[in-house]
């Protein structure tokens, strides 16, 4: 599963992210295996979603959602 | 004696992660004392400021807020550039600014800057939302691990700036220790003697900036790649490992050092996000707070903007009649006193625009807005940052161009920058009025009043045009950058009115000393053409009206000026010009006098009411509104005796005056703000072609 597919409000862990010319960009704000990650809200039409992740609300397109790989489930 | 002097300044680069409290603390220790200068070859502004702490001076350069130092943008390419002295002077120490409550995060960048082996310290800021948290954050611990002193702030609330002046007058930078176990011993050091550098760490950064660096020579990037090559040397996979190691390393760094809290925001924002991020409460939010920053800018901006009006046309009258009068006098007087005051009259709207941006941006609003809006901008090549430029467009275009700065997809900003002038800003308002009130009657339809649906309909024509030309240009320009929206959604805080004000002052600044030359600079040729023509006529029709003027009672002196100010502007090489584009504008409904309108409203679009005020000698008085269109309305083609002003003239004007640039302060700031005449040459030529058309078009429709 990757991070489209979070229900809302529960905690999940991040195993991973796929290789894209945007890995480099998701690891330095803070999106790496082991963080704990959560889905806070989503804006209407697939429009961007907003995660938790320890701490810090960070808001990803679903392009960009898709590339976090959650662990387990 | 030069070095001696050089050395009793010293330069300092700030730098951290953006929403991070950078800007607050470098305009805490600098006030107003800023200054906005260049990179060479770079868009993005190099910001310093100036102080003194006894009798030390200092030189404070605001680098660009960053994650990290891998070459994404200009502002990391700056950030590397800057603190390798790598074209531009080396600053003697840089102070990294981390966020005490993401420490992990921030250190990324913290370390990188301290294997550059460049003198620093650390600020670690927001103390007191990390006591909040329950983070406590072992200082000296940290200082030990890290070789680099650390000082605990909170900008907001000015405490710990005391240590941070200490820091500097103390000078008490220190060079880390190197932090990330780096490979390729051999290749870098090859790079690091080829380029004179100290550390293997800066020969690393210049081989995986080689392919982004525009003002690296060619011999040289070759030379890179070529070695990296034969290394084996992949910057896509080294700089993953460099991440990779970095925070594995700071994570059981930050173990020994920091006891952790719940490192949690507090349930008041998660409460507050639900309302401003909802599908629906979130978007009438929105449009509630646009809706009152609008009412605000109309109803502030006004006085302000009729009290510059007034003090620069009394300024223009006072020359006039003291100086002796001659072409110099006119000159001062009506060329550049009246070209500066075209200038200052739009510090209101930018002040105030950007004063609201700027308390959006720092409450933490705004990224929610980007959050809310992406999704709608995204199908016409528009990005969630392109809706504060589009909308602020509503007031005026210049603010709204100068806020698509941290729009950070090259092509995305383009067309934002490109579009945002058919947003219908509040300068189409004049023409608009005048020739609604000229062609739409005063009367109701299904209870509507007529002459307030056309214009809600000129409005909607704006911003129609605006998705639309964003909509082709997704598909004209071309980019290798992928689009993409990673934004921090940071807590909500109480915005800081210091930040907002020198917000209002630096914009303001910006745009006079900036695009404030060249608005002045075509003012003067258009004063210029308007006020003389070829050699002989100007000077007859002057001694005729002086030879008149004797000769009439006092009570038709009022109406022979307005007409000789008519036969003047006719004159003139404008009037010239005027009467030659004539056959190209017929088309369009129009005859000359329109013609010279067209022209002279270049420097601004409610210039139209004065010019045609002065073309069709209604006088000076052209603040009533009234007696223009009275006289408007009696205006007939000489050749066949038709009226000038039909409804098909009017539709075909107003959608004219809709759609073309005809605002030479745009066209400055969209030089100033895309570094090149290319794109507003461009934009003016595309601009003036669509609106063209579409006024010939509206003018077949309806005539």
């Amino acid at each position: 599963m990757t991070a489209t597919g979070l229900k809302i409000n529960q905690t999940y862990e991040i195993e991973g992210i796929s290789a894209s010319p945007l890995m480099v960009r998701m690891m330095e704000m803070g999106v790496m295996p082991g963080k704990s990650i959560s889905l806070l809200q989503k804006a209407p039409f697939k429009g961007p979603m907003a995660f938790l992740i320890e701490g810090n609300i960070l808001a990803l397109r679903i392009e960009e959602a898709d590339l976090i790989q959650i662990k387990g489930s | 004696m030069e070095v001696s002097e050089k050395k009793a300044v010293k330069s300092i680069a700030i730098i951290g992660n953006p929403n991070v409290g950078k800007s607050s603390i470098f305009n805490q220790l600098t006030g107003l004392n800023q200054k906005i200068g260049n990179y060479p070859g770079m868009t993005v502004d190099k910001m310093m400021g100036y102080f003194q702490i006894g009798n030390k001076s200092f030189e404070l350069i605001d680098l660009p807020g960053t994650y990290s130092l891998y070459p994404k943008s200009e502002d990391e390419i700056i950030a590397q550039k800057v603190l390798n002295g790598l074209g531009m002077e080396k600053p003697d120490a840089a102070l990294v600014v981390l966020d005490a409550c993401n420490l992990e995060r921030s250190l990324l960048l913290g370390t990188q800057v301290l294997d550059l082996g460049i003198p620093m310290a650390f600020v670690v800021n927001m103390k007191d939302l990390a006591e909040k948290r329950g983070l406590s954050i072992q200082t000296f611990a940290l200082y030990k691990e890290l070789g680099v002193p650390l000082v605990l702030t909170d900008a907001r609330n000015n405490q710990g700036l005391e240590a941070v002046r200490d820091l500097l007058s103390n000078d008490d930078f220190a060079v880390g220790k190197p932090f990330y176990e780096l490979g390729f011993a051999a290749l870098l050091e090859e790079v690091r003697l080829k380029f004179g550098f100290e550390t293997p760490y800066q020969a690393f950064q210049q081989l995986v900036f080689a392919g982004y660096d525009p003002m690296l020579d060619q011999e040289r990037k070759q030379w890179l790649e070529d070695k990296a090559r034969s290394h084996g040397f992949d910057s896509q996979i080294q700089q993953t490992r460099e991440t990779n190691q970095r925070f594995e390393k700071i994570k059981s760094t930050l173990s020994r050092t920091q006891s952790s809290g719940s490192g949690k925001p507090k349930k008041f924002h998660a409460t507050l996000d639900k309302v401003l991020m909802h599908p629906v409460w979130g978007y009438v939010t929105f449009l509630g707070i646009m809706l009152l920053i609008f009412q605000a800018i109309f109803a502030w901006a006004e006085a302000p903007m009729d009290l510059i009006d007034g003090v620069f046309a009394a300024l223009s009258g006072w020359v006039s009649d003291t100086l002796p009068p001659g072409v110099l006098t006119d000159l001062l007087s009506e060329g550049i006193i009246t070209g500066i005051g075209g200038v200052v009259i739009f510090i209101p709207q930018i002040a105030l625009l950007f004063g609201f941006l700027a308390l959006l941006e720092d409450t933490g609003y705004f990224s929610r807005v980007v959050f809310l809006m992406d999704r709608l901008m995204r199908p016409f090549g528009l990005h969630g940052k392109s809706i504060v430029p589009l909308i602020s467009g509503m007031a005026c275009a210049i603010p709204g161009i100068m806020a698509t700065r941290n729009i950070s997809n090259t092509k995305e900003r383009l067309i934002t920058i490109l579009v945002t002038p058919w947003m219908s800003c509040s300068a189409r308002l004049p023409v608009y009025i005048i020739l609604i009130g000229l062609t739409v009657p005063d009367e109701a339809w299904l209870g509507i009043n007529l002459q307030a649906l056309a214009l809600l309909v000129m409005y909607l024509i704006g911003a129609a045009f605006t998705l639309l030309g964003a909509f082709a240009l997704k598909f004209v320009l071309k980019s290798q950058e992928k689009s993409f929206l990673m934004t921090e959604l940071p807590i909500y805080r109480m915005p800081r009115w210091q930040t907002v004000l020198l917000t209002m002052f630096n914009k303001s600044k910006i745009f006079v000393l900036e695009a404030g030359k060249v608005i002045l600079a075509i003012s003067i040729v258009l004063w210029v053409l308007a006020s003389y023509g070829p050699s002989g006529e100007m000077e007859a029709i002057e001694a005729e009206e002086k030879a008149m003027l004797e000769n009439v009672v006092e009570e038709q002196k009022f109406e022979l000026t307005n007409e000789f100010a008519s036969r003047k502007l006719e004159a003139s090489y404008i009037g010239i010009l005027g009467k030659a584009i004539e056959p190209a504008i017929r088309p369009l409904g129009y005859d000359w006098k329109i013609g010279i309108a067209l022209l002279t409203s270049f420097a601004a679009r409610e210039v139209f009411v004065a010019t045609v005020a002065t073309i069709y000698s209604v006088g000076e008085n052209v603040e009533d509104e009234l007696t223009i269109r009275e006289k408007l309305n009696k205006q007939v083609h000489a050749d066949t005796g038709e009226k000038v002003f039909t409804r098909a003239t009017g539709f075909s004007l107003m959608v004219f005056y809709a759609l073309a640039m005809q605002c030479m302060s745009t066209v400055a700031v969209v030089y100033r703000e895309t570094k090149s005449w290319k794109w507003p040459v461009l934009q003016t030529i595309g601009m003036t072609i669509v609106a063209y058309l579409g006024a010939l078009i509206t003018y077949q429709i309806w005539s």
